[in-house]
């Protein structure tokens, strides 16, 4: 999910970065006081889920959460990505710095669509229908941006439907990992904490 | 049923690659280049095309990995080597071994031809130790220490790729250290209103 440094084209790394930038700008912005702490948390779970590899028959893939990321934050979900990003490229050398930009709206863009989408639903309804619908989120999110990634792959130079097929096909089970988990977390924030979901809905 | 087969052939291809980090080196090796490709977890890249060029970017060459990642150029001008290989979904590997190396390497092909030529002159003061050796000798030794630090060689590319418990703790020191910034933006923000 991280592409590295020299591996897209100029123009879309600058017009990564400037998407970006305007989406955390609009993050920010959305980010009150009560939800700072939401977002640190899920910033540093994301920054931590890229470690843990599930292996998967001869591949081993990682989880993204980036569904769960946007599903509780909206638009936040662009400082809270962008930091876990920028800290796996220093200590990791996940992605690179160059390109943080393009890969921050390859991961962020998708859970601010998941929210656009998914939002509502999950708060509608039974806790169980909620986590049903958290659940598809949880895949969504991680089938588009594997589309954002072939996309950027796409405009470098790289055929787009080969591309696109070796990312999505590699993130099937990572889709399946995160639909639970996502669906477990709606349902337990719906029980536990149910103004969760309301306010990311209203703002 | 064509569809699922075609499914199930995809999901079953190993690309273990995504979700790593490439890893790719060059060394002097005689009067070759050897380098080695592969990704964070051991993989190594097999039957890869590499590209090679030069400072300006222009092409000197290709050359294509082994069943375990290794591939060897021989370099014929004494300019910064370029090392470029795309393994697809976004990974490229890049190298670069400068001129200097280059040229040393170079130079090493040389002596070693300027020894097979007249054995019985020393072609530098530096090779009057190795000069005694033939030329299969030396390259013998060569091939042998290349096999035997192979691992070594491994082992430091895997080392360094590896993410210990600090770099953990120190980033979500940073997510805590960052998000506390927020608050107290968010704060002032809140006073002031």
């Amino acid at each position: 999910m991280h592409i590295v440094d020299g591996a897209l084209s100029n123009p879309v790394v600058i017009g990564g970065a400037i998407a970006a930038a305007g989406g955390i700008a609009m993050g920010l912005r959305s980010l009150d006081l009560d939800r700072i702490p939401t977002a640190g948390v899920l910033s540093a779970s994301f920054f931590v889920a890229s470690l843990i590899h599930v292996p998967i028959g001869p591949s081993s893939v990682h989880l993204i959460l980036n569904g769960l990321a946007g599903l509780l934050l909206g638009w936040a979900a662009f400082p809270a990505l962008f930091v876990g990003l920028l800290l796996q490229a220093v200590f990791f050398g996940f992605g690179g710095l160059t390109v943080l930009g393009i890969n921050t709206l390859n991961i962020a863009l998708p859970a601010v669509l998941t929210w656009m989408i998914f939002g509502r639903l999950i708060a509608r309804g039974s806790a169980i229908q909620g986590a049903i619908w958290g659940g598809i989120g949880g895949a969504f999110s991680i089938a588009a941006t594997t589309a954002f990634v072939a996309i950027s792959l796409a405009m470098s130079g790289d055929a787009f439907l080969p591309a696109a097929k070796l990312v999505f096909f590699a993130h099937i089970p990572v889709m399946g990992i995160e639909a639970m988990l996502t669906g477990f977390a709606v349902m337990l924030a719906r029980k536990v904490k149910p103004e969760l979901f309301k306010k990311a809905v209203l703002t | 049923m064509k569809q699922l087969v075609v499914i199930a052939t995809l999901m079953l291809t190993p690309i273990s690659a995504l979700a790593h980090k490439v890893i790719a080196g060059v060394f002097p090796a005689g009067e070759a280049i050897e380098g080695e490709l592969g990704f964070s977890n051991g993989d190594m890249a097999s039957d890869q095309e590499v590209f090679v060029y030069g400072p300006d970017g222009a092409e000197l060459g290709r050359t294509v990995t082994d069943g375990d990642g290794f591939f060897l150029y021989i370099p014929t001008k004494p300019v910064a080597h370029t090392f470029k290989a795309d393994l697809g979904a976004g990974h490229v590997a890049e190298v670069t071994m400068s001129a200097n190396e280059v040229a040393e390497i170079m130079g090493v092909a040389a002596e070693v031809a300027e020894i097979g030529a007249q054995p019985a002159t020393f072609a530098s003061v530096g090779t009057v130790m190795v000069a005694s050796l033939s030329d299969q000798e030396r390259a013998a030794i060569a091939k042998v220490v290349r096999d035997e630090t192979r691992p070594l060689r491994r082992e430091i590319a895997a080392y360094r790729e590896h993410n210990d418990m600090q770099s953990i703790l120190g980033g979500i020191g940073y997510i805590v250290g960052l998000f506390g910034i927020g608050f107290y933006f968010a704060a002032r923000r809140k006073m002031a209103a």
